[in-house]
């Protein structure tokens, strides 16, 4: 099996509506996922982001281009690709009339794996997702947080080489979505690569080592999310309410980026007082911490991730 | 792929199936109740014709367990998006396609099995008679699986199906002769006859009603012929197709 656990060449995707105009959800994207990775997809809604991973996991044809998973061609070979991926679906849901139990064992023997093990599996990942309290429970009585836990179980315990995770932690508390990240560092260190899509940006950071950002079909940034916020050529940010009528004077301090009517200032801490100053005198309030990933993604894409 | 590799993972899904329908018994039973209420017509209205009522709510049933797949498809891959966990998996789309066909065919069996008991208290059928139910039941059942697997790929919204669903039970199962004899239709133009026969629900209950030597109700020669054709022919067909169609519709273009 090769190093590289997937690879996509110039991947485009053209949906065509009947009576409608056609839409470019992909306009040629071309990444590549070393074994064992935890890689993120980070967009807004419609960026592209799970069309890219339904071609990649053989339930869409793309429009061109071409994705290689371990070495084999999703389009030509698909019975080649599926025992080597499981697929959280965005918005997918268990059985409501299984338990969580039955619905990871039933899985898990559809996919071909033993009794023994099956049964093995599934008790370790309900222990691990926090589900045994809830494990003999129909999916339907549970809360939408615990039926995500459930399906992201289901698809954990195949331990398949490579997972694709459509907004895997949508719905859940903080705590649930902690125990998922630590879920899937472990399959990571166990050999797994893992392909997500977020939209939440602590996920994204915390989570993969490695994340693309996607914006209108095309991938904007291919690296770490420290090499994001190094880039942004500060390691503070100012932000000041109602800061655009600043925005030309704060340009001066060091790179902007607007969210609604808030403009943060990236910038040195030897610069902070001088505009939050600036700030005051305005009679403006301003607010100072880290750079984060959310204006990283702003400076990218030019638009706040939770802007439709 | 070899033939075998295939079709693996049949049995695991339809145990799946299976326990997935066991735990909504009341749509099990449920399942009953329009032939039930039809067979209790004819009893009332027509007591000789009661044999055939019951082969009839039997087809019934067979062709109503293709339309609860038609329901159960759509709602797995509309509402819950498990088509994608399963077709992004080793398990192959015929096994999953047929997995669900045999699982809806063991769950929905109590309301076939109900008839069976009625029909061998009333009018025991002859072995010959027999045989020719239980492939004419096969035949049925092939073809509106399949059918009803098509229907629920074609659409992205329950609330579009539901029409389609119920159209379809009506078309193939209150329009045609299920219940009642061919010759029934008597005042009607010959091609309602024709259209009748080569229907595989009205072929199904006319064929063993007519091999049992129902009174009022036997075919000619030639109208056996056709229907035996058009069923087993039908049947044929539409398992081809619903494999081709499961392998098809497991990715969008």
């Amino acid at each position: 099996m090769t190093d590289e656990a997937l690879r996509a060449v110039d991947v485009r995707k053209t949906y065509r509506t009947r009576g409608g105009p056609s839409v470019d959800a992909l306009r040629g994207v071309s990444v590549s996922l070393r074994k064992g990775e935890r890689v993120a997809l980070l967009g807004r809604n419609g960026a592209g982001k799970t069309t890219f991973l339904r071609i990649a996991s053989t339930l869409l044809l793309p429009t061109a281009g071409t994705i290689e998973v371990f070495g084999r061609d999703v389009v030509r070979s698909p019975e080649q690709v599926r025992p080597l991926i499981a697929v959280v679906p965005q918005e997918g849901k268990p059985f409501f009339h299984l338990t969580p139990r039955e619905q990871i064992y039933t899985y898990l023997r559809a996919r071909g794996v033993e009794r023994e093990d099956a049964k093995a599996r599934v008790e370790d990942v309900l222990d691990r997702m926090d589900l045994m309290e809830v494990a003999d429970r129909l999916n339907i009585t549970l809360s939408g947080g615990q039926k995500q836990r459930a399906m992201v179980a289901t698809v954990m315990s195949t331990e398949a080489p490579l997972l694709f995770l459509d907004e895997p932690t949508i719905g859940m508390d903080p705590f649930a979505r902690r125990a998922v990240w630590e879920a899937l560092r472990r399959l990571t260190n166990k050999g797994c690569t893992i392909l997500l899509t977020t939209h939440y940006l602590d996920e994204a950071e915390v989570l993969s080592e490695r994340l693309f950002i996607v914006e209108q079909g095309l991938i904007l940034h291919d690296g770490t999310a420290a090499e994001l916020k190094k880039a942004m050529g500060g390691t503070l940010r100012v932000s000041v309410s109602g800061g655009a009528s600043l925005r030309e004077q704060l340009e001066t301090f060091g790179p902007v980026v607007s969210d609604g009517g808030t403009c943060s200032v990236i910038t040195e801490p030897p610069r902070v007082n001088e505009i939050l100053a600036l700030a005051m005198n305005g009679g403006l309030s301003a607010t100072v911490g880290p750079v984060t990933l959310e204006e990283a993604f702003l400076k990218v894409v030019g638009r706040s991730i939770d802007e439709d | 792929m070899s033939l075998a590799t295939r079709f693996q993972g049949t049995a695991v899904f339809t145990a799946t199936e299976v326990r997935v329908q066991f735990h909504e018994w009341l749509a099990i039973l449920t399942g009953t109740l329009v032939q039930s209420v039809l067979v209790v017509f004819v009893w009332v209205l027509d007591q000789p014709g009661l044999p055939f009522a019951l082969i009839g709510a039997m087809v019934y049933s067979v062709f109503l367990i293709g339309q609860r797949l038609l329901n159960e498809a759509a709602y797995i891959r509309i509402d819950h998006k498990l088509n994608e966990l399963y077709h992004a998996s080793p398990l192959t789309p015929e096994a999953y396609f047929l997995g669900m066909a045999v699982g809806m065919l063991i769950a929905y069996s109590p309301p076939i099995i109900l008839f069976v008991v009625l029909i061998e208290i009333i009018h025991p059928l002859s072995a010959l008679a027999w045989l020719v139910l239980i492939a004419a039941l096969a035949s049925v059942w092939t073809s509106s699986s399949v059918l009803g697997y098509y229907v629920a790929s074609l659409f992205k919204d329950m609330k579009t199906i539901w029409p389609y669903s119920s159209l379809l039970t009506n078309l193939f199962g209150i329009v045609p002769p299920v219940f009642y004899p061919l010759s029934a239709l008597g005042p009607l133009p010959p091609i309602v006859g024709a259209l009748a026969l080569i229907t595989p629900t009205s072929a199904a209950s006319n064929l063993v009603a007519s091999v049992e030597g129902l009174g009022g109700s036997a075919l000619s020669a030639g109208q056996m012929e056709l229907a035996a054709f058009a069923l087993f022919a039908e049947a044929a067909l539409t398992l081809l197709f619903g494999l081709y169609w499961a392998r098809r519709s497991a990715r969008e273009d």
